[in-house]
């Protein structure tokens, strides 16, 4: 395996835009990219596009060509990546195994997802699909209830944390304040979380991530020859990791620790040769506020069941020992589905090569991406080093 | 003695897809019976009602769709 960088990112801003189709979304972020990355189309050898659900959401299936066309590749393989809110992350992972396999020497990576169209009912079934649909959607089961149920289980084994959940919201909001492309602008307060209307008690709407439209785009290529076609500030993919689990919830061993999680993380900090103290900052999973607690435990970063303390203590905020979801995260900044990891890594680039401007973090020289689809279902997780 | 299960974990569910949002709030449950966890739905949830992680639900009946129905114990 060879080594792999980063050498463009573009993503559109995330929000509800529906007058925006999903080939304008394509366009924005992948000619970002490329503008980004510095090299011409001609280059890019092949194209891995991440997308959870057009089909259901806008009735497209078929989308890697799509966003070929859209982008001017002509006739270089385009392939469509999917595994629910971590197709992201899964495509950029594919695309990293192809170049560092030495089959492509440059790739885009894209993500896109279109959704605030649909009515709130219609989005959670189509979301619903990425659980068991006979087993648990069948029964009532949606994500905010799935994941309220992690969250009952959580409070019964480790202590209620209820408050540093709404924490979690409010660090999200502040940071999301200072990132142009994140949805939701608005500062808000424990109170306004904890009082919010009760999509599955105990979590409110204030404790789930957004409905929203959006891309991401990232242009990969081998190290070695990087330099040589990019002028760009190189970063550097040290470790990567993907691991699994039981799609019903039921049926994990665990409902409090993320085993993908844990798995996915120990292969990457071993390809990187680094342990979760060596790690910056990281942009994580925060479908739910009671998933940032929970991944911030399982990727190393606090000890089980001491991840609230570290919010509340304010070691996860922006300027904090440890800060976590600079972008605003899947909460504030918002989380286009198929686009979502792929946002996730333009965050650690930009804040790897100091570009990030005023929510700029001053110890940015390795950052973490950790990306899960379904109830942890499947995990990514990415470790980057500026050069 | 019927069957009886405990509750490993829950959620009173206040917003559902279409399929369901005429039975809102219903409560959502992973139950324990025999070592082996299962998703169900309680039924006879109320508001005020106190639920609580551990707490013994009684088996109901197997619905038609296969999915296992429970209630509290009375």
């Amino acid at each position: 395996m060879r080594s792999v960088s980063v050498i463009g990112v573009g993503e559109t801003r995330m929000g509800r835009f529906p007058d925006r189709s999903l080939r304008d979304l394509i366009l924005e972020g992948g000619d970002k990219a490329i503008r980004d990355a510095g090299i011409g189309k001609k280059e890019i050898q092949a194209l891995f596009m991440s997308n959870y659900n057009a089909q259901f959401f806008c009735g497209q299936g078929h989308v890697a060509p799509l966003a070929c066309e859209v982008l001017g590749l002509g006739n270089i393989p385009a392939l469509r990546v999917e595994g629910a809110c971590a197709s992201g992350g899964l495509a950029f992972r594919q695309a990293w195994i192809a170049v560092a396999s030495g089959l492509y020497d440059v790739v885009l990576v894209g993500g896109v997802e279109k959704m605030t169209h649909q009515s709130t009912e219609t989005v959670t079934e189509g979301l619903a699909g990425a659980s068991d649909v006979e087993l648990e959607a069948g029964l009532g089961a949606t994500f905010p209830s799935l994941f309220a149920m992690i969250a009952n289980r959580y409070f019964h084994e480790y202590g209620n944390v209820r408050d540093e959940m709404a924490l979690c919201a409010v660090q999200n909001h502040e940071n999301a304040l200072l990132n142009p492309d994140a949805q939701l602008q608005k500062r808000i307060t424990v109170e306004q979380v904890k009082q919010g209307f009760p999509v599955a008690d105990p979590l409110t709407v204030f404790d789930c991530s957004l409905i929203s439209d959006g891309s991401a785009f990232v242009v990969l290529a081998a190290t070695e020859v990087a330099q040589a076609i990019s002028g760009r500030r190189l970063v550097e993919v040290i470790g990567s990791g993907h691991a699994g689990d039981t799609l019903t919830l039921a049926s994990k061993r665990s409902l409090t620790t993320f085993d993908a999680t844990v798995h996915a993380a120990g292969q990457a900090y071993a390809m990187a040769r680094l342990k979760p103290a060596d790690i910056d900052f990281a942009e994580v999973h925060d479908c739910f506020t009671i998933t940032q607690i929970i991944n911030i435990e399982d990727l190393g970063f606090f000890a089980k069941g001491k991840g609230g303390l570290g919010v509340s203590q304010g070691r996860t905020a922006a300027k904090g020992s440890m800060p976590i979801n600079l972008s605003g995260g899947l909460k504030a900044k918002g989380h286009p589905i198929g686009a979502t990891g792929l946002s996730q890594i333009h965050e650690v680039v930009t804040q790897l090569r100091g570009e990030a401007g005023d929510r700029q973090t001053g110890n940015a020289d390795i950052g973490l991406t950790h990306n899960i689809g379904g109830t942890a279902a499947t995990c990514v997780v990415n470790i980057f080093r500026g050069r | 003695m019927k069957r009886r299960a405990t509750l490993y974990s829950y959620s009173i569910v206040h917003s559902g897809t279409d399929a369901f949002k005429d039975k809102t709030p219903y409560l959502l449950a992973i139950v324990e019976e025999n070592r082996r966890k299962s998703i169900a739905r309680i039924e006879g949830y109320s508001d005020g009602i106190d639920v609580r992680v551990g707490m013994e639900v009684e088996f109901l009946a197997e619905a038609e769709d296969g999915a296992a129905r429970y209630r509290f114990v009375q």
